[in-house]
Protein backbone atom coordinates (compact mmCIF):
# COMPACT_ATOMS: atom_id res chain seq x y z
CA UNK A 1 0.00 0.00 0.00
CA UNK A 2 1.45 3.18 -0.69
CA UNK A 3 2.01 6.23 1.65
CA UNK A 4 0.07 9.33 0.27
CA UNK A 5 1.78 11.94 -0.55
CA UNK A 6 0.96 15.05 1.55
CA UNK A 7 2.09 18.76 -0.01
CA UNK A 8 4.59 20.02 2.51
CA UNK A 9 2.89 22.78 4.70
CA UNK A 10 6.02 25.72 3.76
CA UNK A 11 4.84 25.36 -0.38
CA UNK A 12 1.53 26.41 0.06
CA UNK A 13 2.84 28.98 2.70
CA UNK A 14 5.68 30.28 0.38
CA UNK A 15 4.31 29.55 -3.26
CA UNK A 16 7.72 30.97 -5.25
CA UNK A 17 9.61 28.36 -7.09
CA UNK A 18 13.52 29.44 -6.70
CA UNK A 19 13.56 29.44 -10.73
CA UNK A 20 11.19 32.71 -10.39
CA UNK A 21 12.72 33.87 -7.44
CA UNK A 22 16.14 33.96 -9.37
CA UNK A 23 15.05 35.69 -11.94
CA UNK A 24 16.19 38.66 -13.33
CA UNK A 25 14.34 41.18 -15.57
CA UNK A 26 15.55 43.01 -18.33
CA UNK A 27 14.60 46.52 -16.31
CA UNK A 28 16.06 45.20 -13.13
CA UNK A 29 19.73 44.54 -14.97
CA UNK A 30 19.56 48.26 -17.27
CA UNK A 31 18.76 49.59 -13.51
CA UNK A 32 22.21 47.71 -12.24
CA UNK A 33 24.11 48.73 -15.24
CA UNK A 34 23.21 52.45 -14.63
CA UNK A 35 23.38 52.10 -11.13
CA UNK A 36 27.32 50.79 -12.34
CA UNK A 37 28.48 53.57 -13.96
CA UNK A 38 26.71 56.22 -11.62
CA UNK A 39 29.69 54.65 -8.98
CA UNK A 40 32.17 55.15 -11.90
CA UNK A 41 31.12 58.19 -11.91
CA UNK A 42 31.38 59.14 -7.91
CA UNK A 43 34.45 57.32 -7.39
CA UNK A 44 36.14 59.49 -10.43
CA UNK A 45 34.72 62.63 -9.29
CA UNK A 46 36.15 61.90 -5.52
CA UNK A 47 39.76 60.95 -6.97
CA UNK A 48 39.57 63.93 -9.16
CA UNK A 49 38.59 66.07 -5.73
CA UNK A 50 41.18 64.45 -3.50
CA UNK A 51 44.04 65.38 -5.90
CA UNK A 52 42.36 68.88 -6.14
CA UNK A 53 42.58 69.10 -2.20
CA UNK A 54 46.04 67.74 -2.30
CA UNK A 55 46.79 71.02 -4.98
CA UNK A 56 45.21 73.56 -2.96
CA UNK A 57 45.75 72.60 0.29
CA UNK A 58 49.29 71.33 0.73
CA UNK A 59 50.10 69.26 3.99
CA UNK A 60 51.82 71.75 6.59
CA UNK A 61 54.46 70.13 8.46
CA UNK A 62 56.93 71.51 9.74
CA UNK A 63 61.40 70.61 9.64
CA UNK A 64 62.24 68.27 12.28
CA UNK A 65 65.47 67.17 13.51
CA UNK A 66 65.91 63.42 12.77
CA UNK A 67 69.72 62.78 13.24
CA UNK A 68 73.00 64.16 14.13
CA UNK A 69 75.48 64.23 10.58
CA UNK A 70 78.47 61.96 12.57
CA UNK A 71 75.41 59.87 13.55
CA UNK A 72 75.35 57.97 9.78
CA UNK A 73 78.71 57.59 8.44
CA UNK A 74 79.16 58.30 4.44
CA UNK A 75 76.46 55.02 2.64
CA UNK A 76 74.78 54.35 5.47
CA UNK A 77 71.00 55.14 6.36
CA UNK A 78 68.76 56.14 9.41
CA UNK A 79 65.37 55.25 9.64
CA UNK A 80 62.54 57.21 11.07
CA UNK A 81 59.23 58.20 10.89
CA UNK A 82 57.74 61.57 9.74
CA UNK A 83 55.82 63.44 9.85
CA UNK A 84 53.39 61.09 12.00
CA UNK A 85 54.29 57.49 13.31
CA UNK A 86 52.55 55.44 10.60
CA UNK A 87 55.15 57.38 8.31
CA UNK A 88 58.03 55.42 7.72
CA UNK A 89 61.14 56.86 6.18
CA UNK A 90 64.19 56.48 5.17
CA UNK A 91 67.08 58.65 5.56
CA UNK A 92 70.35 58.40 3.45
CA UNK A 93 74.07 59.86 3.47
CA UNK A 94 75.19 59.28 0.06
CA UNK A 95 78.38 61.50 0.09
CA UNK A 96 80.13 63.78 3.13
CA UNK A 97 77.54 66.67 2.48
CA UNK A 98 74.80 65.01 0.49
CA UNK A 99 72.03 63.58 2.14
CA UNK A 100 68.50 62.09 1.24
CA UNK A 101 65.37 61.47 2.74
CA UNK A 102 62.30 58.98 0.81
CA UNK A 103 58.96 57.34 2.01
CA UNK A 104 59.88 53.94 2.81
CA UNK A 105 56.97 52.77 1.43
CA UNK A 106 57.26 50.90 -2.12
CA UNK A 107 55.18 52.48 -4.60
CA UNK A 108 53.91 49.54 -5.86
CA UNK A 109 52.92 47.40 -2.59
CA UNK A 110 53.89 49.52 0.01
CA UNK A 111 56.38 47.16 1.24
CA UNK A 112 59.20 48.94 3.06
CA UNK A 113 62.33 49.43 0.86
CA UNK A 114 65.96 48.63 1.88
CA UNK A 115 69.41 50.60 1.17
CA UNK A 116 72.20 48.77 -0.50
CA UNK A 117 75.13 50.35 -0.09
CA UNK A 118 77.05 48.81 -2.97
CA UNK A 119 74.61 49.28 -5.73
CA UNK A 120 73.42 52.56 -4.32
CA UNK A 121 69.64 51.65 -4.98
CA UNK A 122 67.00 51.42 -2.46
CA UNK A 123 65.33 47.80 -3.00
CA UNK A 124 62.19 46.56 -2.14
CA UNK A 125 62.51 42.62 -1.38
CA UNK A 126 58.68 41.73 -1.68
CA UNK A 127 58.84 42.21 -5.63
CA UNK A 128 62.31 42.81 -6.47
CA UNK A 129 61.41 46.72 -7.33
CA UNK A 130 64.95 48.92 -7.42
CA UNK A 131 64.46 52.61 -6.83
CA UNK A 132 67.53 54.70 -7.48
CA UNK A 133 68.81 56.12 -4.20
CA UNK A 134 69.80 59.91 -5.56
CA UNK A 135 66.51 60.59 -6.68
CA UNK A 136 63.47 57.50 -6.15
CA UNK A 137 63.00 56.94 -9.46
CA UNK A 138 61.99 53.83 -9.85
CA UNK A 139 64.78 51.56 -11.96
CA UNK A 140 63.84 48.03 -12.72
CA UNK A 141 61.01 45.60 -11.36
CA UNK A 142 56.93 46.50 -10.52
CA UNK A 143 57.31 50.03 -9.72
CA UNK A 144 56.25 52.44 -11.96
CA UNK A 145 56.62 55.81 -9.61
CA UNK A 146 59.12 57.63 -7.79
CA UNK A 147 59.06 57.10 -3.79
CA UNK A 148 58.33 60.19 -2.24
CA UNK A 149 60.94 62.51 -1.70
CA UNK A 150 61.27 64.75 1.77
CA UNK A 151 63.52 68.09 1.64
CA UNK A 152 67.08 67.78 3.72
CA UNK A 153 68.65 69.89 5.63
CA UNK A 154 71.42 70.38 7.68
CA UNK A 155 71.74 72.90 10.32
CA UNK A 156 74.20 73.11 13.82
CA UNK A 157 75.40 69.30 13.13
CA UNK A 158 71.90 67.85 12.41
CA UNK A 159 69.75 67.09 9.92
CA UNK A 160 66.53 68.24 9.60
CA UNK A 161 63.97 66.85 7.18
CA UNK A 162 60.78 68.97 6.41
CA UNK A 163 57.59 68.10 3.73
CA UNK A 164 57.67 65.91 0.56
CA UNK A 165 59.02 67.98 -2.49
CA UNK A 166 55.96 67.79 -5.20
CA UNK A 167 57.71 66.10 -8.08
CA UNK A 168 56.33 67.95 -11.16
CA UNK A 169 56.17 66.37 -14.94
CA UNK B 1 14.81 44.46 -33.11
CA UNK B 2 15.92 41.94 -30.91
CA UNK B 3 19.02 42.59 -32.57
CA UNK B 4 19.39 46.34 -31.89
CA UNK B 5 18.40 45.53 -28.45
CA UNK B 6 21.24 43.82 -28.12
CA UNK B 7 23.81 45.99 -29.88
CA UNK B 8 22.87 48.75 -27.37
CA UNK B 9 23.52 46.15 -24.47
CA UNK B 10 27.02 45.59 -26.14
CA UNK B 11 27.66 49.19 -26.17
CA UNK B 12 26.55 50.36 -22.78
CA UNK B 13 28.78 47.50 -21.56
CA UNK B 14 31.17 49.27 -23.37
CA UNK B 15 30.71 52.45 -22.08
CA UNK B 16 31.13 50.72 -18.31
CA UNK B 17 34.66 49.55 -19.35
CA UNK B 18 35.85 52.80 -20.52
CA UNK B 19 34.49 54.28 -17.53
CA UNK B 20 36.34 51.39 -15.12
CA UNK B 21 39.85 52.87 -17.42
CA UNK B 22 38.82 56.39 -16.96
CA UNK B 23 38.31 55.65 -12.93
CA UNK B 24 41.62 53.49 -12.34
CA UNK B 25 43.41 56.69 -14.85
CA UNK B 26 41.64 59.14 -11.88
CA UNK B 27 43.28 56.62 -9.57
CA UNK B 28 46.66 56.60 -10.95
CA UNK B 29 46.53 60.81 -11.53
CA UNK B 30 45.63 60.79 -7.12
CA UNK B 31 48.03 58.55 -6.48
CA UNK B 32 50.99 60.22 -8.33
CA UNK B 33 52.35 63.82 -8.10
CA UNK B 34 53.48 63.87 -11.55
CA UNK B 35 50.70 63.60 -13.59
CA UNK B 36 48.75 66.72 -13.81
CA UNK B 37 45.62 67.57 -12.38
CA UNK B 38 43.74 68.32 -15.92
CA UNK B 39 44.19 64.82 -16.39
CA UNK B 40 41.75 63.78 -14.12
CA UNK B 41 39.55 66.57 -14.95
CA UNK B 42 39.40 65.32 -18.18
CA UNK B 43 38.81 62.08 -17.23
CA UNK B 44 35.81 62.90 -14.89
CA UNK B 45 34.31 65.05 -17.73
CA UNK B 46 35.04 61.95 -20.12
CA UNK B 47 32.80 59.67 -16.99
CA UNK B 48 30.32 62.05 -17.15
CA UNK B 49 29.36 62.06 -20.48
CA UNK B 50 29.64 58.00 -20.34
CA UNK B 51 27.41 58.03 -17.18
CA UNK B 52 24.80 60.38 -19.25
CA UNK B 53 24.99 58.08 -22.67
CA UNK B 54 24.56 54.82 -20.23
CA UNK B 55 21.27 56.51 -18.95
CA UNK B 56 20.15 57.57 -22.23
CA UNK B 57 20.90 54.43 -23.75
CA UNK B 58 19.00 52.77 -21.04
CA UNK B 59 15.90 55.11 -21.50
CA UNK B 60 16.07 53.73 -24.97
CA UNK B 61 15.96 50.32 -24.70
CA UNK B 62 13.63 50.29 -22.06
CA UNK B 63 11.11 52.24 -24.34
CA UNK B 64 12.27 49.71 -27.52
CA UNK B 65 11.38 46.83 -25.22
CA UNK B 66 7.91 48.39 -24.26
CA UNK B 67 7.07 48.95 -27.75
CA UNK B 68 8.20 45.85 -28.86
CA UNK B 69 6.09 44.15 -26.36
CA UNK B 70 3.50 46.26 -25.99
CA UNK B 71 3.53 46.36 -22.64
Amino acid sequence: MGRLKMPSRWKHDFPVPSAVDSYVTRREFTKFLGLTSLAFLIGTCAAAARKLAKLLFPRQTSSVAVADIQEIPVGGYKLFRYPTEHDPCILLRLEENQFVAFDQRCTHLSCPVVFNTATRQLACPCHEGFFSAENGLPLAGPPKRPLAQLSVTTENARVLVGQSEERTA
Amino acid sequence: MNVVLQMVMALVTAILLGQLWLFTVTLDVMENPAVSIRVAIAATVCSLLACGSVWILIRFFLNAEQSETGG
